[in-house]
This record gives C-alpha cells, structure tokens and sequence, in this order.
C-alpha cells in the first residue's frame, strides 16, 4: 500500500529524517511512538506530501507521490488525514465541513454527500450535531467530526497525527473509540500517538523511531514486551 | 462674527454636485483599488522571488510617496500621454486607485496569512487544489478580518479624494474652495465641507460595523 524507502528530509540545517523505510501493507493498523523532535510527525507529513523530503521515494498504491506526472491532490484524495488540533473550517457547519470535498472534489451530487456525511456522523455517534458550527463542539467531538470529514472522501489510508494530544483526558477514550473501530473495519491506518494503550491494543505493527531513524519495529508486543534497541528501552521506560 | 448662511444657500446646488462626484468618485476608486490591490497582494505572496519583486515596489512606491505627488504625475504626465484633454475626474480616479490598490493588497495579503496554516492544510489533505482551498476556506475566513482595516483605508480614500482640487477636479472640496474665493469667507464653505465629509465617513463607518457583526454572527 505505502512504500517509503531512504526518506531524507531536513529544516535548514536540521536533519529531521535520515533515511527512512518502511512498508504499510493494506488493511494494516501501522503505530509510530518516539520521543517528540525523533521526526514522527514529519514522517507522517512526508506521507500525503504535507512536508516535502529531500531525498528518498514514497509509493502509495503504485504511485511515486513526488514524480512530476503524479498530480498530488489525486493521491490526496486516497490518502485521509486527521490532525492534532482538529483543524475544521470554523465558517461552516459540521455537514458543511464533511461534504465540502466530495463535493468539490470527487463531484458527488449534494444529495450523496449529505447522505455519507450523516452515516459517517451517525457512526462517530455526533448525527445531532449535523448543523452545529465547530466552535461548539468540545475537543472530542471536534476531533471525531474530523475523522468523519476525512473518511467522507473514502479514502484507502487514513493518517493520525497525534489525535489526541490536543484533548483533554477525559475526551481521549472517545476519540480512540471511534479510530479503533475503524481498525476492526480493515482501514488501513498510520497513527503517530503517544497513547501506548491503542498502540499495544490496536496496533499490527509498531514503529519506534528516535532521532530521524527507525530505530526498531516490530509487533506491539515484540516492542512493548522484549524491546531490543536500549533507546527504545529508555523511552518505554519513561512513558509506560 | 457673523455666519451668513445665504452664501451656504447660494452655494447649495454646486456643494450637492460636489458631493456625487466625490461619492462617485470614492465608490469607483474603491472598486478599482479592491480588484487591483487583489492582483498585487497574491502577487506578493508569490513564492517566486522575481514574481513578486514588482508588486513589493508597487507597493513600496504608492505607500512611501505622497498621494498629491502621484496626482500630480499621473494627471500631468502620464494621463497626457493617452488623451489630448484629460479628465481631472478620471485622474482623480486614477490616481486613488493606483493608491488605495497598495494599502488593499498589504491588508488583503495581512488578512490571508492571519488564517491558521492548519485550515490549508486540512483542505490540500482533502485532496482540494491551491485554488479550491482559497476559494472556499481561507478567502471566506480573511475576509471577514479584512473588514475593519478596509472599512479605515475606505475612509482615509473618502478623505483624501479632496485633493482633486489640485487638478480641478470639480468635488465637494472644490466647490467649497470655489465658495471661499468668491466671497472671501473661511468658516462657512470650509465648516460645510467638512461637515459633509463627516456625514460621508460615518455613514461608511456605520455601514462596516454593520457587515462587521453581520458576517459575525456566522
């Protein structure tokens, strides 16, 4: 599904990526934990080209994402995301927020959009909320109103960057809830968290990374149980 | 001192046409600067440094040089070279155009980058061109926040379309200049005209503070 191989990145003089590769297999639930500056979100970033790399190629579903002919926003299309602070439109309502891209986008007819935008909703448990504007909504419900307005464009991947670390304690389960659902569906998901409960429970395969490498990789419980690198050690020491 | 209000009254008819053409004049120039200073601000924001070169001095130009200078030039040097006998109208038009133009594409530019880069970000994630991100989110959100800087450039335009009366320019300020000659008076054509451009700014200011809560609201 996402092929990453030697992805180089840097800010200035900044190194944030030296060589990544990974391989994201379909219907995979892929969780990438490190200390914060080890380049996760940058990773991520890479993936639907956010961020652009310097060095390296990433293939997603066949497609060299950074090869001139690739038109980026068809790849994008595929390729949901799901940020830390949300980031839905403040000037329309929550219906608004999830059918303005297949709308506009895939050219859905409003009446489909409308009706995949209430399944989503009614799926992430927020269908009374359809009118509402997002500044009314609490961290949690904005954050599930997000993952619906990604997966409304039915997208092969969905990216988490660190969904949760904007929400208050008390909202985290709500959010997981929903995103370990989507697991058990089959979506195939990368997810940057410091949650290691949902990288342990949910999680096919874990990706520990630290200073822009992936340091070792692994299953949760090859990872969290019998950890092999001592940077990985050190960090499973001071989260869990 | 005596307030001779005949000369108000004999003046009336000429101050009334005085007034259309400066309102004429304002809206024309708001409109041509709204859409030229449009050009010039996503000009500026270009990524490439040679594309945006000359918008920058564009701006740089109409902002650090006096509005009276420009008049001056482009309704004796430069309108000349297009018409035998230009208009002072159309180079007072002209010339708060190419003015306001460099203040709208600063606010409009201000307005732009003030969004939140996680709304662009959310919109390419979905698959939405450059265009289609600023068409339908960021453009609608900034330009709700322009609405008060416009509102000031607007007023500050309004105002200084009383230097038509350099170029004759027959606006309000010109008929209370002509009022003035005439009859050797200061207070009554000078305190008129001032008191119709305060009638006109807060109109505008009404108006805007108005559109203000209205888009809000939302």
């Amino acid at each position: 599904m996402i092929k990453v191989s030697n992805l180089k990145k840097s800010f200035g003089n900044l190194e944030v990526l030296k060589g990544i590769n990974a391989h994201i297999r379909e219907r995979e639930v892929v969780v990438v934990i490190g200390p914060s500056g080890s380049g996760k979100s940058t990773f991520l970033r890479c993936l639907n080209l956010l961020e652009d790399f310097d060095e390296g190629e990433i293939i997603i579903d066949g497609i060299n994402i950074k090869e001139k002919q690739t038109n980026i926003n068809k790849v994008r299309e595929e390729v949901g995301m799901v940020f830390q602070r949300f980031n839905l439109f403040p000037h329309m309502t929550v219906l608004d927020n999830i059918t303005l891209a297949p709308i506009k986008v895939r050219k859905w007819p409003r009446e489909k959009a409308e009706a995949k935008a209430m399944e989503l909703l009614q799926k992430v448990g927020l269908q009374e909320k359809a009118n509402a504007y997002p500044d009314s909504l609490s961290g949690g419900q904005a954050q599930r109103v997000a993952i619906a307005r990604a997966l409304a464009m039915e997208p092969k991947v969905m990216l988490f960057d660190e969904p949760t670390s904007a929400l208050d304690p008390e909202m985290v389960g709500e959010v997981l809830a929903v995103m370990k659902q989507l697991a058990n569906e089959g979506m195939t998901m990368v997810v940057v968290t410091h949650e290691m409960g949902f990288a342990r429970e949910v999680g096919d395969r874990v990706l520990f990374m630290d200073g822009g490498y992936i340091v070792e990789e692994g299953t949760p419980s090859e990872i969290f149980d019998h950890p092999k690198h001592e940077r990985t050690k050190s960090f499973l020491s001071k989260v869990l | 001192m005596d307030f001779r209000f005949d000369i108000i009254q004999e003046y009336a008819p000429f101050f009334l046409r005085g007034v259309l053409l400066t309102i004429g004049v304002s809206i024309a120039a708001i409109i041509a600067g709204l859409i030229l200073g449009l050009m010039i601000g996503l000009g500026k924001m270009s990524t490439k440094r040679l594309i945006r070169l000359p918008f920058e001095w564009y701006i740089n130009f109409f902002r650090g040089t006096p509005l009276l200078v420009q008049m001056l030039l482009v309704h004796f040097g430069v309108m000349p070279l297009f018409f035998a006998q230009p208009s002072a109208t159309v180079s007072l038009i002209v010339s708060l155009s190419l003015n306001s133009a460099a203040y709208v594409a600063e606010i409009f530019r201000a307005g732009i980058q003030s969004i939140d880069k996680g709304q662009m970000e959310a919109a390419r994630s979905l698959g939405m061109t450059h265009a289609q991100a600023m068409r339908y989110i960021i453009l609608p959100q900034a330009l709700k926040r322009m609405i008060p800087p416009f509102g000031n450039e607007f007023i500050v335009l309004i105002k200084d379309s009383s230097l038509g009366l350099v170029i004759a320019a027959p606006e309000l300020m010109y008929w209370g200049k002509a009022a003035a000659g005439e009859y050797y008076r200061v207070w009554e054509p000078y305190l008129t005209v001032a008191f119709i451009y305060l009638l006109l700014t807060l109109s505008l200011s009404k108006l805007l503070h108005y559109l203000e809560r209205k888009y809000s609201n939302q």
